[in-house]
């Protein structure tokens, strides 16, 4: 028992550092998901899709022919002509309204909630 | 089945550029045999070659950015749907055979040229995006009433029916853009 005691003593410098070593870990890691968005059928499949902010959005045309994604209205950002098999991504920070700038009737939403 | 055909181009009639789509109904209306897949091939390839004929004559014409721009886009899509179907017929060693629908086409494509290189200004717009409407209303109904049913080849069948939804949506922009510049 004694000897115990004697080697808790001994182990009173070692809290501070068990403490700090606690207190300075690195706050919890945020994994952002990756998603798919295919451009088949003339269509934007899903057409409406809920990421977090910082998510990556993937378009692949499996289209026969060749498309683009287009943000509405003020056509900020593009990915230029996608021919059929292409993809292209984009890193979503803000919802965002979007369309084939070729297929003006293709529309499709970004929701970051 | 013809009778369906003729009876949904006989809803195109009005405009004098109709009536070379209307005999193109006829055209379908009369076809009694069944075609086969070098013949069904054919009208494809045909019916795609039309519509980008139309869309030269209008780059060439128009100075409207909305015909302008659904012009190109016909240009490319067919070309591609074009590219896809030499591909497979060569693929399945198909030759494309004319036929009496695909040369009926071909013929009333000569008049609808004829009727839009007639044409200048807001007029020519107005011809064109009218016939992209009705010309695509009737290549709809064909390759669904005809082209689908009558291939027999799978890979041929299942081409035109990923065909459906490009020109579907080819019909929902010329409506946009016919809208836009006729106020209809």
């Amino acid at each position: 028992m004694n000897n115990m005691i004697f080697l808790l003593r001994k182990m009173y410098w070692l809290l501070p550092v068990i403490f700090f070593t606690n207190c300075s870990s690195s706050p919890e890691k945020i994994t952002h998901k990756v998603y798919t968005i295919e451009i088949k059928q003339m269509q934007f499949q899903p057409a409406e899709l809920t990421v977090e902010k910082g998510d990556t959005v993937i378009w692949i045309n499996k289209d026969l022919v060749a498309h683009d994604v287009t943000e509405l209205p003020d056509k900020s950002w593009s990915s230029s002509v996608l021919d059929p098999n292409k993809s292209w991504s984009l890193v979503v920070l803000q919802s965002a309204d979007y369309f084939c700038s070729i297929h003006q009737v293709m529309k499709g939403k970004i929701i970051v909630q | 089945m013809s009778m369906k055909i003729f009876n949904s181009f006989a809803k195109l009639t009005g405009a004098s550029i109709v009536c070379s789509v209307v005999m193109t109904t006829h055209a379908f209306a009369q076809k009694s045999t069944k075609l086969t897949d070098p013949e069904v091939a054919s009208v494809a390839v045909v019916a795609n070659q039309i519509d980008i004929s139309y869309a030269e004559i209008a780059k060439a014409k128009s100075k409207n950015d909305d015909i302008l721009q659904f012009a190109q886009t016909m240009a490319n899509d067919h070309k591609a749907v074009i590219d896809q179907a030499v591909a497979l017929v060569k693929k399945l060693g198909v030759t494309p055979k004319d036929n009496d629908l695909s040369k009926k086409l071909l013929a009333g494509a000569e008049k609808t040229k004829k009727t839009l290189n007639s044409k200048s200004g807001d007029a020519f717009n107005k011809a064109y995006i009218d016939n992209e409407v009705s010309y695509h209303k009737a290549v709809i109904s064909t390759v669904e009433n005809v082209l689908i049913p009558d291939a027999e080849n799978k890979e041929l069948k299942d081409l035109l029916q990923n065909v459906v939804p490009t020109l579907k949506a080819h019909l929902e922009h010329a409506e946009m853009v016919q809208k836009k510049i006729t106020g209809k």
